[in-house]
């Protein structure tokens, strides 16, 4: 591991910004802050991250149905001739659906040759992700492409009437975890001009004193709570006294009755955001136009089906990415594992019926074959962190879940609604928090 | 000793005139239009040869990713011995094996394809490695002078794509390593984790 000192995690540190990490590490109900990090941006990132907010912040999200956008030709020019992965192709195609698609498993199997030449590596950072699968994954970085994330979110945000305000002195974010285990540090927003950032773990064992975690929140008062369904569950139980603007989920699997609680909660939009460690953030949740509207201008979205063809307008298929502001990373149709149809509205594409992981058929007990779209919809109204449904060969169900302890028979009601009379299902919890979830599974044959 | 083949001007001439249809998408899998090994069956067939089926399975293709520029390449090399030259040749089935499999294997991991027909120096290697893998020289040439010509067309190029393999190996092990050194969370602050 490289040793890194203060100066090089907040290049661009004021007195104020200072002041800002020790009262966020000093204060006498903080969680014990297992780690350090920070945003390691120099004057001149942040004047990129600026000038790329002012230009992506505001361009539409648009392209016509029939024709690819312009820019796709000069960036399928630029990675065919500067990445080496993409050098193996040969000649670029006259047709751009021509070109090969690529999965999660080439850029595991050697992350490197993703790196476009021209790229200088000094400051190259990393993220690793272990997926849903647990195969773990590098994925190439550099701090101005992190510092960049902000731009979509406050484009996601804008949509729901939020502006971010919180600057110096006020804590801008907070991101919660509620893991055994979980990277827990401070630090500063410099494009939100030195706002606070924490990254802290709700789980008891992070804190000298439970009721320590509503007071250490209530004293930060974030413009803006990130993290997942399981944590915001625990967050919404907490006796917190001040409220959040808005509240952030990477997580597709959070729930309509989840958001909704935490909206009642908290009185404030619950957003969800489509992100994933390769792209950044890719999509936020519209309920309004019934689907995810896509936040990169310069990300464009095919819907493939397993051979690799785009599916028909409003067909579902995998979503495959091309483009993206991660400039370490160029993404040259990238099939992403998650499912969703798209249909362009007249303002804008939305992905509609947004899933992550290939889809899973279940058979009911009259012998029909259904998709696991339908177990989602069955069970969007229970709030329910996080569940996995499995089939075994014999037709039985096995659901395993966190929380929601009152919902259970509810739950088992609506699918055995769904599956039909007679459908044998056994329910388990979680044996740990921190366990990987494939959300569906089947041993069904034919599946 | 080799027999005299067509001018060297012919066949790059005839290279840099390649129609449409050979310059289309190799069908792999699902993707592309042109049936390769379709492609090749006619050529065998012009050259009044009789091929096997199991040769031909090698046209197909399984990988967009491996095959997509060798299959190209196989095209381009139909489409050059389609010349009306080589039809009044007797040509051995051997070389032309020779040249489709191995030849267009070993090119494909140096060359895009495009560029034996867009690169004059490309299309001329092209050219005279047709004629030299099916046992002829160019016409108005000495075996050596064309043996030297080759060479020196084709080492250049092998130095060049050497010497970038090399410079890409190191600069992506450096990569590796660079990123081995960083610790994940460590790195830089965004405001969401996936």
């Amino acid at each position: 591991m490289e040793q890194i000192t203060d100066n090089e995690r907040y290049p661009t540190l004021s007195d104020d910004g200072r002041r800002m990490l020790r009262f966020l590490r000093e204060h006498p109900n903080a969680p014990i802050y297992r780690n350090q990090s920070g945003n390691r941006l120099t004057a001149q990132d942040l004047e990129r991250v600026r000038a790329f907010e002012k230009s992506e912040g505001n361009i539409p999200v648009k392209w016509s149905p029939s024709a690819l956008p312009t820019w796709v030709r000069t960036f399928v020019e630029k990675c065919m001739n500067d990445v080496p992965f993409y050098r193996r192709y040969g000649s670029i195609p006259d047709h751009f659906e021509d070109l090969p698609t690529i999965s999660r498993a080439d850029l595991g199997r050697d992350i490197a040759v993703f790196v476009p030449d021209s790229l200088s590596i000094e400051r190259l950072i990393n993220f690793r992700t272990s997926g849903t699968t647990g195969h773990p994954l590098l994925i190439a970085s550099h701090p101005e492409v992190a510092a960049k994330y902000l731009v979509f979110h406050k484009r996601a945000l804008k949509r729901f009437g939020i502006e971010l305000l919180n600057g110096r002195g006020k804590v801008g974010v907070v991101l919660i975890g509620y893991q055994r285990k979980c990277f827990t540090y401070v630090s500063v927003t410099p494009s939100m001009d030195e706002s606070g950032l924490a990254k802290i773990n709700l789980y008891p064992t992070d804190w000298r004193n439970t009721d320590d975690r509503a007071k250490y929140l209530d004293a930060l008062d974030p413009e803006v709570y990130t993290g997942d369904p399981i944590s915001f569950e625990i967050l919404a139980d907490l006796p917190l006294k001040k409220y959040p603007r808005a509240i952030i989920s990477t997580s597709m699997s959070m729930s309509e009755a989840l958001s909704r609680r935490l909206r009642n909660r908290f009185g404030c939009p619950v957003l969800d955001i489509y992100s994933m460690n390769e792209a950044g953030p890719i999509a936020v949740a519209d309920s309004s136009v019934g689907g995810h509207v896509l936040l990169q201008p310069h990300m464009y979205v095919e819907i493939l089906d397993p051979d690799g063809r785009k599916v028909p307008m409003g067909q579902r298929g995998e979503v495959t990415l091309t483009g993206g502001f991660n400039f370490c990373l160029p993404l040259l149709r990238y099939r992403t594992g998650d499912f969703a149809a798209l249909r362009h509205s007249a303002r804008e594409p939305v992905l509609v019926g947004l899933e992550g992981r290939p889809p899973v058929r279940f058979r009911t007990m009259n012998g029909e074959w259904i998709n696991n779209i339908e177990v989602t919809h069955a069970l969007h109204k229970f709030p329910i962190p996080r569940f996995a449904l499995h089939q075994k060969s014999d037709g039985s169900l096995q659901l395993k879940m966190h929380g929601a302890r009152r919902y259970q028979r509810a739950v088992i009601g609506a699918l055995k609604e769904l599956f039909g009379d007679g459908q044998p299902l056994k329910l388990e919890t979680f044996r740990d928090n921190d366990e990987k979830v494939i959300q569906y599974t089947s041993e069904m044959p034919g599946d | 000793m080799k027999e005299m083949g067509p001018p060297i001007e012919q066949l790059t001439h005839r290279l840099s005139e390649t129609p449409p249809d050979f310059l289309d998408e190799p069908k792999i899998g699902q993707t592309g239009r042109i049936h390769v090994d379709a492609v090749v069956n006619d050529l065998l067939q012009n050259l009044g040869m009789a091929p096997d089926a199991e040769h031909l399975d090698r046209f197909r293709g399984s990988s967009a990713f491996e095959d997509r520029n060798r299959l190209s390449i196989v095209l381009l090399l139909c489409w050059l011995l389609h010349d009306e030259w080589f039809q009044k040749a007797s040509l051995d089935i051997n070389d032309i094996w020779s040249l489709l499999y191995i030849e267009a294997d070993a090119l494909a991991d140096q060359v895009a394809a495009g560029k034996f027909v867009s690169d004059p120096d490309r299309r001329e290697e092209l050219a005279r490695l047709s004629l030299a893998r099916v046992g002829l020289c160019p016409e108005g040439e000495s075996e050596t002078q064309a043996q030297d010509r080759l060479t020196s067309l084709s080492s250049r190029e092998r130095a060049r794509v050497l010497a970038a393999a090399r410079a890409a190996e190191e600069r992506a092990r450096e990569i590796r390593e660079k990123l081995a050194r960083k610790a994940a969370e460590e790195s830089a602050d965004k405001w969401t984790r996936e």
